[in-house]
């Protein structure tokens, strides 16, 4: 039986054995990675799957499951299974169901390239050119990993949704090392091949490890800080977690409250939009079947919504945002408004203080104060008279997200696609910011 | 499980010209179940199976994964695999492992009350109770979000090498996120309990106790806590703070592999240099180890997934910096023996090297000991932020439950005291260590994609010497 069928038959026999509400997800995907460390490639490696994606509410009690075997006796096997668990299981008594089709949707544009399907050995001489670049361009050595990958998703629900969409991704990394203690990162993605420019990128790390060389110790106190595109991200994805109205009912919100207020300096306007042009995590429609969609969630530094599915959305009294999630409502691509700056500029307003170009391990004391800290890495320098000046290290910033997003006083108007290991999981679109007074402290 | 198309995997790579194969093979089978202020989230179960290649051709390593488990899928995998390692080889790195011994073996942890035979609503019911008692402690606890989790997996690893190991590992989970409130102010803590064995070790926890004594102890820092104490003062950390910190600053920096830097553009790189092995990192009294061979541990297996022998390797010997963690690769460039800490998440993650279970070893010292002789330091019970930079050396630690420390005993809590130190400074300042170790949970994160891996990490309490307050 064709795997889509399957999808449509587990809709029926869930809603024939109970079921108020179902959806069924098909997601095929095949990715290619480069890993590279020391200039040279290590591990050409390849990942296929398929995989059936189960939810289902019967009288409140929601269960979720996958399906991994595509025949009817599998499928036959699993209902069985389901409706055994929710004898014993207990109603979640929030939940208010999922949205009803049928909808109609919209093709995003630049989300589909035959070009990253056929990609192939093609991708060594990417990998290879863009160390060459970085090499020439002043690194002792260099890593990273260039990623390419294309899927399709079939979603059918018991509520009018037959849904279809295809994507093709590329993600490329590189890490470049002028000697042990100064190195450059650059990290960004696209849908399309001819967006993503990884000779830039190695170009430009490479120059961020050169600066960086013979870095002194940092200075501990408040300063005007310049960040680049990767770390403003970092912080950007972290109020985007916090945008969740899961977040925010589970107490790990920042913006608990918050609605109609300021969380933010004027300059900051972010959107959540899952139609978004070459947007890494695009897509029609959200995990109920809605259609994605453009939203405006902080409008001039104020909190205009939370994101949300059908279900958190009536138990908040307002509409879904299309940011389903069934499980938890999440953020598709976030884009922060450009400003007015060039980056001279933004050196120009700090006058005196920091330019950070990466930063890592960021954690949270508290998520409902939005207390944390996190550590510059890569190329960290002093900004005198508005100009850049000697590198420095082993620094740590140790803030509130809400009062740094406060202080945010001027933004590039230049932005970079973000996506990158650990800090940035979520993609972001973000110009670099200039935030006043930020705390900086260091190991004694 | 199907053992034999691991076989034909390696077999059928060899045959297309592979100088080294290896394949794994995983069955796994999953529950989770929580609740979030009482009520009850979604509950699920969930399988994965898949099968994961790694071959050497040319020197160049490729690696290839799919959960089609079909014979004509895995030929066709291996040979665009090969084929596409023929046309990199020339500009690839020049991949060899070190020699080791292999044998046949078949082990799995026994479970005394198997996970399989407790009920959904048996599961559901213990968080249940533990959230009633999280609210019968007296504090206000606003929030709540408590899981419980259970996965079974079986894998089989074989290699050309002549492995051929069968492991069968159940594991259990708990985690708790908590909110406390006061006079508008919150605190929140976040901890997991993780074991390999069967559900007699989620009994054997306690959610109910473990819940209503954290509650209480942050309402208590809520309600009494004061500013901790500035300049340099002794600090007491005990082992869960010990635990962070030996698994940051003494466990990652001693992954060969970053050492050689080919995590450089992710976990990151290390201060350790090879060089180093043999000089001076913390006082006589640090003896740090990597130990996967701890009964029922949350990072217990007793072959790598290259198919080598486990052991405990130690890290630190009396303050000395002694051995590395190393794959068969990293063993191979540093001219020694693979001391068995290669491990992937899953069948469709390549193996890297990895720590299982890192922990100090204990002393001579009971805790009253330790406290005895401080003038004015800090009791750190446990933390809540923490971080360090990706070469390991810079240090934050800030304590969640935190205790003064006045004239030998321990006195008011103590509100958010951080530690803000280098690695060889943070090691060189313990002067005593306890008789108390104890061994804690966490999913420990690294390579790309990420892998999220069970690991202990743990240690006895210890006093470190002048440590000054961030």
């Amino acid at each position: 039986m064709e795997k889509e069928k399957i999808c449509s038959r587990v809709v029926e026999k869930l809603i024939k054995n109970g079921a108020d509400d179902a959806t069924v997800s098909l997601y095929n995907q095949e990715t290619s990675q480069l890993k590279f460390s020391n200039s040279r490639i290590n591990a050409l490696k390849t990942w296929e799957s398929s995989d059936i994606g189960v939810f289902a509410s019967f009288k409140k009690k929601i269960v979720f499951t996958n399906i991994k075997e595509f025949s009817e006796r599998a499928v036959d096997d699993v209902i069985k299974k389901i409706v055994k668990f929710m004898d014993f299981a207990s109603p979640k008594e929030d939940y208010y169901g999922i949205a009803e089709g049928p909808f109609r949707y919209r093709k995003i544009q630049d989300s589909y390239d035959p070009k990253i399907v056929g990609l192939g050995d093609k991708a060594v001489d990417i990998v290879q050119s863009a160390i060459n670049k970085a090499d020439s361009s002043g690194a002792k050595r260099c890593a990273g990993v260039f990623s390419f990958s294309k899927s399709s998703v079939f979603l059918t629900t018991s509520n009018n949704v037959s849904a279809n969409d295809k994507a093709t991704k590329a993600y490329f990394s590189i890490r470049s090392f002028a000697d042990k203690n100064a190195s450059g990162q650059q990290a960004g993605f696209s849908r399309m091949l001819k967006y993503i420019k990884p000779e830039n990128m190695a170009e430009e790390s490479a120059k961020i490890a050169k600066m960086a060389l013979k870095p002194a110790e940092g200075k501990p106190g408040n300063f005007n800080i310049v960040f680049d595109e990767l770390p403003f991200s970092n912080f950007i994805e972290n109020l985007g977690e916090a945008m969740s109205a899961f977040s925010v009912d589970a107490g790990m919100s920042c913006l608990k409250g918050m609605i109609g207020k300021d969380v933010a300096a004027k300059a900051l306007t972010i959107n959540d939009n899952g139609m978004l042009s070459n947007g890494y995590n695009s897509q029609m429609f959200d995990a109920e079947g809605v259609p994605s969609r453009n939203t405006c969630v902080i409008k001039d530094g104020k909190l205009k919504t939370y994101l949300h599915n059908t279900s958190t959305a009536r138990k908040f009294n307002v509409k879904t945002t299309a940011n389903a999630g069934i499980l938890y409502p999440e953020a598709t691509n976030l884009v922060v408004g450009k400003g007015d700056f060039s980056k001279q500029e933004l050196f120009e307003q700090a006058k005196n203080g920091l330019y950070i170009t990466n930063t890592w391990y960021t954690r949270f004391q508290n998520y409902q104060t939005g207390d944390f800290s996190t550590i510059p890495k890569d190329g960290i320098f002093r900004i005198e008279n508005g100009q850049i000046s000697r590198p420095v290290k082993d620094i740590r910033i140790s803030e509130n997200l809400i009062g740094m997003m406060k202080r945010v006083s001027a933004l590039g108007k230049q932005r970079k696609r973000i996506i990158g290991w650990g800090d940035v999981e979520r993609p972001v679109v973000a110009p670099p910011a200039m935030i006043e007074g930020v705390r900086v402290t260091r190991p004694r | 499980m199907k053992e034999e198309i691991a076989d034909f995997a390696v077999d059928y790579a060899l045959k297309k010209g592979a100088s080294y194969s290896e394949a794994r093979l995983e069955e796994t089978s999953a529950n989770s179940f929580a609740l979030k202020n009482g009520i009850a989230e979604a509950s699920g179960f969930y399988r994965v199976n898949g099968i994961g290649l790694r071959i050497i051709y040319n020197k160049a390593m490729g690696f290839a994964s799919t959960n089609d488990v079909k014979k004509e899928k895995i030929k066709a995998l291996i040979e665009s695999t090969i084929s596409s390692l023929k046309k990199a080889s020339a500009i690839t790195e020049k991949v060899e492992l070190s020699d080791e011994k292999f044998s046949s073996c078949r082990y799995s942890v026994k479970q005394k009350i198997k996970l399989e035979d407790v009920s959904p609503e048996e599961k559901i019911r213990l968080l249940m109770d533990a959230d009633k008692e999280t609210l019968s402690s007296g504090t206000n606890m606003p929030s709540r979000y408590l899981s419980l989790s259970d996965t079974t997996t079986t894998e089989y690893l074989t290699n050309s090498d002549g492995a051929k190991i069968c492991a069968t590992v159940p594991r259990s989970n708990f985690f708790y996120m908590l909110t406390a409130e006061h006079n508008n102010k919150t605190s929140q803590r976040v901890w997991q309990y993780g074991q390999a064995g069967g559900f007699e070790f989620v009994k054997k926890w306690g959610i109910s106790s473990i819940l209503a004594r954290e509650a209480k102890a942050m309402g208590e820092n809520l309600r009494k806590g004061i500013k901790p104490p500035k300049g340099h003062v002794d600090v007491v950390a005990c082992p869960e703070v010990v635990g962070i910190m030996v698994h940051e600053s003494a466990g990652h920096p001693y992954e060969a592999d970053r050492i050689i830097g080919r995590e450089g553009a992710q976990a990151g790189e290390s201060f350790i240099s090879p060089e180093m092995l043999g000089t001076r990192i913390g006082s006589n009294a640090v003896n740090v180890v990597d130990d996967p061979l701890l009964e029922n541990s949350h990072g217990f297996y007793r072959y790598d997934n290259e198919g080598v022998k486990a052991r405990r390797k130690y890290l630190i010997k009396n303050g000395i910096i002694n051995e590395f963690l190393h794959n068969r690769r990293t063993a191979f460039e540093m001219g020694v023996k693979s001391n068995g800490s290669s491990r992937g998440a899953s069948y469709d993650r390549e193996s890297i090297v990895r720590m299982s279970n890192t922990f100090m070893l204990p002393g001579d010292y009971n805790e009253e000991e330790l406290v005895e002789d401080i003038k004015l330091g800090v009791y750190m019970k446990n933390f809540m932020e923490w971080n360090i930079d990706d070469k390991r050396l810079n240090q934050k630690y800030v304590g969640a439950e935190s205790y003064l420390i006045k004239n030998g005993k321990i006195a008011e809590p103590l509100l958010r005291p951080a530690i803000e130190i280098k690695t060889p400074k943070l090691y060189s300042s313990i002067d005593a260590v306890g008789k108390n170790p104890e061994y804690h949970s966490g999913v420990c994160g690294k390579g790309e994609p990420m892998q999220g891996i069970p690991v202990w990490f743990g240690g006895p309490s210890v006093r470190l010497r002048k440590i000054r307050l961030a």
